[in-house]
């Protein structure tokens, strides 16, 4: 097959269509095609941007309202009857099933729709494109068609919200009987469709991004933008990408078993136990442990799609803003291969306590360990990327920073889990919720912090306020060490997630008012969001606007475009690549962007 | 953007390929039809029938081989396009052999704790529909 | 250091930039990427059901299931499935002769084969329906087993819930190809095309054939013989 077939796509039409709109000029699109059902991959960006934040301010609010009974379980709130209703919250008291349902979504919602969705959806979108010198993603309609899988998805989960049974309440990870059986709880009946033809639908809508963006990544790139001349962004929205389209499809074999399980008689996952509320079962042959290797297939990977494009941002962000070339970039790319080849190695590490064999899993122990290494090379990469920086406190720096905090302080307690001795102790305690929100749920929400105050002028041709940003940044910060740090403590007390009161345990009393003191800051954290949500719509209309084409000084692609760039990014003919994008006080300069030819007797990185 | 060419000659060989590869897949499936009538009346869970099985899981990985490569092109791509395809896959192999191991560990546990699964696992019921049953490899050890 | 795609020795630098390392349209790479997620997904079935089979004490002999042919009489294990399997394999063959015929740009030769395939599919769709039609009279479907474990034990009904499952998974897969190969024969009748002056459309649609084709290669395997 001919090369010149590779440049025969879509994207050559839209080129011939951006140089027609570039020279007629003022050009009108319908409302419809520009910010709805836009083919363009940065109003795309931004749809999926937008959807992120509702969704996490639903995710958060969720938490909110659940840690107000973990935190005052003796307490009535009126303003919970008022706000879910006589049947969740009489009296003001939420009830154990309504406590289940707002444990499950805010999992579900803010891990898939936020940390998912809205954060590789958002910069995946924005970013391969405009940092690897090319007009859109390689299919724009599959792009626009990602989104709107995605969109519906998350329609379908607001709605089972508003169902007379409830959402879906038996864990993110639905795990059987409670997802297979109907009568098994309340949200196992119309709570389960609702979730799982919406988790279908958003695995579609991850299969068309990532496809997308991998192709882009590989056909797309402008002349002389080899790979070791991407930026990290790139690469780690790459690989992301990659994880996704091979976890995936795992997860919807199990989702499809576990639907014929719930529908069609069948038991894959079921045997012949007695469940609570529904009797003996007449089921045989099942293995629940299969759905949990199916989930956590996809699960462990999971996790990597949603820190992975955050170290990429962070990696990017920092180097611009500490003006030092990134440390170790090699060694940052080749960690983040080490860490999708070990993502897929490692699954069942989230199942010691299953009766999984402790010969396997032992093996499991050693490969999750592994992990650390990469990991650790990356923390260290960064912290010498700081090291001597002439560093530049921007809020997307602060939140660069504060990610390696939080991955650190997060990350260290991976390795008490990953030991099977360790495990079987905290296994379903706090420390493990202290573990992975830190080092993934507030890590990723850093990450995508980072990137939307750092691209928030590419986004939308006006900054953000820097004030309200370090404000944002500092209560978000402690707030989130004085949430998840002493669950530390409570974990490895022995005291296990999920409970709905801990009232019947002696032992437990003693935490009654950390539980409390970690409620409220929740509480503060969840509303000092609406500093960045009130920062990010005003300054959209009201923020100072962007006058320099460059406004960081950085070297990327992106900001060779207009300050608004149109559909096509690039006025007359795409950028060419001379050089990596970590080029900081170089030679005396300053910065020396991609696109500036090698001088005679230069030497390259 | 010019079309590809097609000599006569590259022509012929293609077919001779697609002839070719066709033959191979239809003896092996022969081959593997055959092992399959052979070893019908073999026990289960004998040696031979077990070495049978895995001579036909080659066989089968050797027909992937062929249509991957052959139909559907991949032996005519780039080295770069083999090893994309490729390399990725290579994830099934702990998938295989982790989900089959502890799949085998959860039955031992069973029939090491669970008295219940064992009494039904061991329960003969009365043939149906006109099949015969051949345990005699199974009852020896019974009491 | 020169930038252009090729370098000074004369060698392409596939990674240079501009041009696809993979040297393939990006259509035909989205194509094979989704190939290896489907490949995940399939993969996964048949681990599952390996599992289970794994956890599981005694199982069904296949041969005794699937012995029926239809207009015989008696048991002629294994002669069925042979023949549904040659079908498929057969129109993988008119298939890779539809594609190489649009490399030239033969035109009637596409259309032939690509009827072929379309055929050929749509023999092996019906055959599978009449097989999970006579299996159903002997009563089996999701959730109900009548056949019993080669040692005379009751068998757990999983042997036919994931037969149906991922069999009716394989089927919905080949029927998606046969609907992909009308649209593409539509296509070319209309000459969409040749008006292209290429025929990329049925590499990608005989990608996704030959991959229905590969699947059943590893579901007649593991569920007809071993």
């Amino acid at each position: 097959m001919s090369n010149e077939l590779v440049l025969h796509s879509d994207v050559d039409v839209i080129n011939e269509e951006f140089m027609h709109h570039a020279h007629g000029h003022e050009h009108h699109q319908p409302f419809i095609t520009k910010y709805i059902f836009s083919m363009d991959h940065k109003m795309i960006a931004k749809q999926f941007l937008l959807s992120g934040i509702f969704w996490a301010i639903i995710g958060g609010l969720l938490s909110v309202v659940f840690r107000l009974q973990l935190g005052f379980p003796d307490q009535s709130f009126p303003i919970l009857e008022e706000l879910l209703g006589k049947k969740w919250a009489p009296g003001g008291h939420i009830t154990a099933d309504a406590y289940y349902a707002l444990i499950t979504i805010h999992g579900t919602v803010l891990l898939f729709f936020v940390l998912t969705g809205g954060l590789s959806g958002t910069f995946a979108n924005f970013l391969i494109p405009l940092q690897i010198g090319a007009r859109d993603m390689a299919s724009p309609l599959m792009n626009m068609l990602s989104y709107w899988f995605f969109f519906t998805a998350g329609v379908i989960m607001l709605c089972s919200l508003f169902l007379e049974t409830g959402p879906f309440a038996g864990g993110w990870q639905a795990y059987p009987p409670l997802s297979a059986l109907a009568d098994a709880s309340k949200g196992s009946g119309a709570g389960m469709d609702y979730w799982t033809i919406s988790m279908v639908l958003f695995v579609v809508s991850q299969l068309l991004g990532g496809l997308n963006y991998i192709s882009t990544v590989l056909n797309l790139r402008t002349k002389g933008m080899s790979m070791t001349r991407l930026p990290l962004t790139v690469w780690a929205l790459m690989l992301q990408a990659v994880l996704g389209v091979l976890s995936f499809p795992v997860l919807t074999a199990g989702f499809v078993l576990l639907i014929f399980d719930r529908h069609f008689g069948t038991s894959f996952y079921l045997s012949d136990i007695f469940v609570n509320g529904v009797g003996a079962l007449s089921h045989e042959g099942g293995n629940a442990i299969l759905y949990q290797h199916l989930f956590w297939f996809l699960g462990h990977p999971e996790v990597y799609i949603v820190i992975l494009p955050a170290m990429g941002i962070v990696s990017e962000v920092m180097s611009v803003n500490a003006r030092k070339p990134i440390f170790g970039y090699t060694a940052m790319i080749g960690s983040m291969f080490a860490i999708v080849v070990l993502a897929f190695l490692v699954w069942a590490h989230h199942m010691f306590v299953t009766g999984l064999n402790p010969f396997l899993g032992s093996i499991f122990v050693l490969l999750t360990l592994l992990i650390a290494i990469p990991s650790a090379i990356k923390a260290f990469n960064w912290i010498t990327t700081l090291w001597k920086g002439n560093n530049i406190f921007r809020p997307g720096m602060m939140f660069a920073i504060g990610f390696v905090s939080l991955f650190i302080s997060g990350g260290l307690t991976g390795i008490f889990l990953g030991n099977a001795a360790i495990d079987i102790h905290v296994h379903d305690t706090y420390f493990v919720i202290a573990h992975f929100h830190l080092v993934m749920g507030v890590a990723g929400f850093f990450g995508m912090f980072c990137g939307i105050y750092h691209w928030y002028p590419k986004m939308f041709g006006r900054y953000m306020n820097n004030t309200l940003g370090d404000v944002h940044f500092w209560i978000t910060l402690i707030g989130a060490y004085c949430i998840f740090w002493p669950m530390y403590y409570e974990g490895m007390a022995g005291m296990p997630r999920r409970y709905y009161t801990y009232d019947t345990w002696e032992s437990f009393k003693q935490f009654a008012e950390l539980n409390k003191f970690i409620s409220i800051a929740a509480i503060i954290t969840f509303f000092a969001q609406f500093l960045f949500v009130f920062n990010f719509f005003y300054s959209m209309y009201k923020g100072r606007k962007v006058r320099e084409s460059n406004p960081y000084h950085s070297n990327t692609l992106e900001w060779t475009t207009p300050i608004n760039p149109g559909h096509g990014n690039w006025e007359g003919d795409l950028p060419e690549v001379h050089r990596w994008p970590y080029d900081y006080n170089k030679d005396g300069r300053e910065f020396v962007t991609q696109v500036t030819p090698v001088e005679d007797g230069e030497e390259l990185h | 953007m010019e079309n590809i060419e097609y000599s006569e000659a590259k022509r012929s060989s293609l077919k001779k390929e697609v002839i070719k590869v066709t033959v191979i897949l239809t003896v092996v499936t022969i081959i593997e039809l055959i092992m399959g009538f052979i070893m019908m009346d073999w026990a289960e869970g004998s040696f031979k029938r077990h070495l049978f099985k895995g001579i036909i899981i080659i066989l089968m990985l050797a027909k992937a081989y062929y249509i991957v490569a052959h139909f559907m092109h991949l032996g005519h791509e780039n080295k770069i396009m083999k090893r994309l395809i490729v390399v990725p896959l290579l994830i099934f192999i702990w998938f295989i052999i982790a989900f089959l191991a502890d799949g085998h560990s959860y039955l031992e546990l069973r029939s090491k704790y669970d008295p219940y699964s064992v009494e039904m696992n061991e329960k003969v019921l009365p043939a149906e529909h006109g099949q015969h049953q051949d345990a005699e490899h199974h009852e020896a050890e019974q009491e | 250091m020169s930038t252009s795609t090729v370098s000074n020795s004369g060698k392409i630098k596939w990674w240079g930039g501009r041009i696809s390392p993979a040297n393939v349209e990006y259509g035909k790479l989205m194509m094979w990427f989704f190939l290896i997620s489907d490949a995940l997904t399939f993969g996964a079935f048949l681990i599952s059901y390996g599992t289970t089979r794994f956890a599981t004490a005694s199982w069904p002999d296949p041969n005794k299931v699937f012995n029926a042919v239809p207009g015989l009489e008696g048991h002629y294990p294994l002669v069925y499935v042979s023949i549904m399997t040659f079908i498929l394999i057969v129109s993988s063959v008119t298939m890779v002769l539809a594609v190489q015929a649009g490399q030239r740009l033969d035109k009637k030769a596409v259309v032939i084969n690509l009827v072929l395939t379309i055929i050929g599919g749509l023999m092996f769709v019906g055959c599978q329906a009449l097989e999970w039609i006579h299996l159903h009279h002997e009563g089996a479907w999701w959730g109900r087993n009548p056949f019993l474990n080669y040692d005379g034990t009751a068998a757990s009904p999983n042997f036919t819930n994931y037969f149906f499952t991922i069999t009716g998974f394989h089927g919905f897969h080949v029927s998606t190809g046969i609907l992909i190969n009308i649209i593409m024969l539509i296509m070319t009748l209309c000459g969409t095309f040749d008006k292209r002056k290429s025929y990329l459309m049925i590499e990608k649609a005989g990608l996704y054939w030959h991959f229905v084709d590969l699947v059943w290669v590893f579901v007649f395997t593991c569920f007809y013989l071993i």
